[in-house]
């Protein structure tokens, strides 16, 4: 049983609706400190849209939510201690991949906390011959690891990752699930990342929440 | 996999000067960057600067005998023209930042306010410079009515116009930003007050034309008009100035990331587009925008029919079932019809405003173009499915077919506006007609109108059927003076395709202001020009155009089609 006081995500009954269509309806849901969560359900189902309010891009229209002991607040404190990869980023046409993993790590010092320095990201990561290459220039594959890989370039306690498998291969999705289970989650940090692949959560030891109906129920299957 | 490691990674916090440093380290510009941006400039500061001098010089001058419409005209023409860029402004965002600085730097530690600093500053620089220009304009417009303006004092009056209008514009331009983080609330209303505004400053600038009353109460009130009510003016709207630029500057702070992340990535878009001149683009986003924000009610299509192969486009064949996409797309938007019909006044605008000088040239442009921006509102399907073909085979229309059939509707929107802005043009008395024939000069120029359309068809589903530029992939043809990007050299082609289809029109316009140039010399309006064998010489040359253009036209998918610069 987890104590209230460890929770970093905390959502109860919310709902949201785009115009008259309701998306989610009385939602729940809480992660621990240190844990994976894998948010599953068919297209539409309102798993992006329960990411963008974690995030604080979304104004529910009912119910609470409790991020990090406080509502999201879109501010500087707040983004130091949360990351969201959602859609692919616009790339700076003239840094390299490199640069641009060090330009994540520079936005957020001074930072304390687990992370890993370029060098191992970009071997991680298997971007060590594309190092010096602008993103503009990688695959589609690539290019989704390589936002991976900057959003383990600095510290944070709340990592929100919308489909991370897109684009990547069935071989390195296991090494991403392997490094959020093994590497990120035991250093006291939670993962809640909306999915569609069951084998990618199950490596990643994720706790499985199923959104139905508008509804959030743990899966047990 | 690697092992994860705790590191410190700096210890000294970030700062967005450092950042920014950073990031554009590598984009230094090189010197033929720097030297295209001074050109544009300069060219920019020439041609600004011949259209200032006429109406400055006339203040200048202290000329006193000017006709008594034009400063009222030109007032609502400098109103619309505010209105419309802060229309622009407001669809930019107005605040944004570069989409890879919404994309790695605002959902960071880095302090908010300080990410923003800039994008405002350049906003407020903009906004000052456009509304000391529009201000300025504004007195040129109505100081010949002002009793007190004199050359004595005149650098006086231009400052402090110039001073007001700027001031007037950084505070409507921090009232949009301050508006901007609660878009569903306010961006509606907001921009409905913009084009209310803008559309009623038209309607009074060509009321003013015949309707005298109006411009001659506007004469009145400028009449008494002092410098020392401008220097109230100017101290009200500096203040209003301060208080909107304190106010944005205070809600920087807490600006919403999701916000500008949105209008970020829309202004990035739309920026990149109006760089390369890609029309079709912008009319794409457009377009997306506008759906985006709507709820529709499915309908079903036109029932098919088996019409004969002889038939090909007759309705509900299948073709012209594809075509209806185009027309049921506007009958969605009605809005774009009364945009259209009120833009149609636009030649007639043209015609007297601003200067009082009839321009035959500047108005063969304006009809031209509007006439091609007509016809291009019922081209969004074609636009949208020229490289893919999916819709057409699944309906079974053969390429060819479906191409004239979705000709149709462009050619009557084509029609329909030349013919509502030569009507204008005409009972306004700017163009007239022979008499020899015994029809109303406005019925002959409506004919015209109606005949020219087809021939501006083929220009506006060239431009459509022209695929989004890529320009890593396109190269440039060598003039000698410089390389023109092949882009560039399709879309004039497209254009001058349009200019050739409705020459005769051209030709008559140019004609009827030679007449009116000659008759304001001899103090009188003659007829000039257009009779009913120049009317059937368009239909021909229209029907003529667009058929070879429907017959030499690659078809839709196939490979000729899908390159990237232009279409046959």
């Amino acid at each position: 049983m987890v104590g209230v006081s460890e929770l970093v995500v905390d959502v109860n009954g919310l709902r949201v609706s785009y115009g008259s269509v309701v998306v989610l309806e009385d939602v729940s849901l809480a992660a621990a400190r240190g844990e994976v969560v894998a948010v599953m359900g068919v297209n539409g189902a309102g798993k992006s849209t329960l990411l963008s309010c974690l995030a604080g891009l979304r104004r529910p229209n009912g119910g609470s939510i409790r991020v990090l002991g406080g509502p999201p607040r879109d501010t500087a404190d707040y983004w130091r201690r949360v990351v969201l990869v959602a859609d692919l980023p616009t790339w700076y046409p003239g840094l390299t991949v490199r640069e641009h993993i060090e330009l994540v790590r520079m936005t957020s010092a001074p930072a304390d906390g687990w992370c890993l320095d370029p060098d191992e990201l970009i071997d991680a990561f298997a971007l060590t011959s594309r190092a010096d290459a602008v993103p503009l220039t990688l695959s589609s594959g690539q290019r989704q690891r390589l936002s991976l890989a900057c959003a383990l370039a600095r510290p944070s306690d709340l990592l929100l990752l919308d489909e991370p498998e897109q684009s990547l291969d069935a071989g390195f999705r296991k090494q991403l699930a392997s490094l959020l289970r093994e590497s990120y989650a035991p250093s006291g940090a939670t993962v809640v990342m909306a999915t569609h692949d069951l084998e990618f959560a199950e490596v990643a030891g994720a706790r499985r929440i199923l959104i139905e109906d508008g509804s959030a129920t743990e899966a047990t299957t | 996999m690697t092992t994860g490691t705790t590191t410190m990674v700096a210890s000294v916090p970030p700062r967005v000067a450092t950042v920014r440093k950073f990031t554009r380290r590598q984009q230094q510009g090189r010197w033929l960057d720097w030297y295209a941006a001074g050109f544009g400039v300069l060219v920019a500061c020439i041609y600004l600067g011949n259209f200032l001098v006429q109406p400055l010089r006339r203040l200048s001058s202290g000329a006193r005998d000017l006709p008594v419409g034009q400063g009222e005209t030109g007032l609502a023409l400098v109103l619309a023209v505010g209105a419309g860029l802060l229309l622009l402004a407001q669809s930019l965002g107005p605040l944004t930042l570069s989409p890879a600085d919404a994309s790695w730097l605002l959902m960071s530690p880095l302090d908010r306010r300080g990410l923003l600093r800039r994008s405002l500053g350049a906003l407020t620089a903009a906004a000052a410079l456009a509304g000391a220009l529009l201000g300025v304009l504004a007195l040129a417009m109505a100081g010949p009515y002002i009793t007190a303006l004199t050359s004595a004092r005149l650098g006086e009056w231009l400052l402090l116009a110039g001073v007001v209008g700027g001031a007037l514009a950084i505070a409507a331009v921090d009232v949009l930003v301050l508006l901007q983080p609660h878009p569903h609330r306010t961006r509606t209303p907001a921009r409905a007050l913009l084009r209310v505004i803008a559309l009623a400053a038209l309607l009074v600038a060509v009321a003013g034309e015949h309707w005298m009353s109006l411009p001659r109460a506007a004469a009145r009130a400028l009449g008494p008009f002092s410098l020392a009510a401008l220097q109230a003016a100017t101290v009200v709207a500096a203040c209003a100035a301060v208080a909107a630029a304190l106010a944005a500057w205070a809600r920087l702070r807490s600006f919403p990331a999701d916000v500008l992340w949105a209008d970020s990535a829309h202004a990035g878009r739309v920026r990149l587009a109006a760089a390369f001149l890609n029309v079709q683009l912008l009319g794409w986003i457009a377009e997306d925008n506008h759906w985006r924000r709507r709820v529709l009610v499915s309908r079903h299509w036109p029932e098919r029919m088996p019409w004969p192969g002889r038939m090909p486009v007759a309705p509900a064949s299948p073709a012209f079932i594809l075509a209806w996409s185009d027309w049921r797309r506007l009958g969605r938007r009605p809005g774009t019809l009364l945009v259209l019909a009120a833009s149609a006044v636009g030649p007639a605008l043209v015609a007297g405003a601003l200067t009082g000088t009839a321009r035959g040239v500047a108005n063969a442009v304006v009809l031209l173009f509007g006439g091609i921006a007509a016809a291009s509102q019922g081209c969004a399907a074609l636009r949208r499915d020229t490289n893919d073909v999916t819709l057409r085979r699944l309906l079974g229309a053969a390429p060819r077919p479906a191409l004239a059939a979705r000709a149709v509707l462009p050619a009557l929107l084509a029609a329909g506006w030349l013919a509502v802005a030569l009507g204008v043009l005409a009972s306004t008395g700017v163009v007239s007609a022979s008499g020899a024939s015994g029809v109303p000069a406005v019925l002959l120029w409506v004919a015209l109108g109606l005949a020219s359309g087809p021939g501006l068809t083929a220009s506006a589903m060239r431009l459509a059927r022209t695929a989004p530029i890529d320009a890593a992939v396109l190269g440039g043809v060598d003039t000698g003076a410089g390389t023109m990007p092949t882009w560039l050299i399709s879309r004039i082609f497209s254009v001058v395709l349009g200019l050739i289809g409705v020459f005769p029109l051209v030709a008559g316009v140019l004609s009827a202001f030679g007449g009116l140039h000659g008759a304001h010399a001899r103090g009188g309006l003659v007829p000039h020009g257009l009779d009913g064998g120049t009317i059937v010489v368009q239909a021909v040359l229209s029907a003529a155009l667009l058929s070879f253009y429907l017959l030499i036209a690659s078809p839709p998918g196939s490979a000729s089609a899908s390159g990237q610069a232009s279409r046959g």
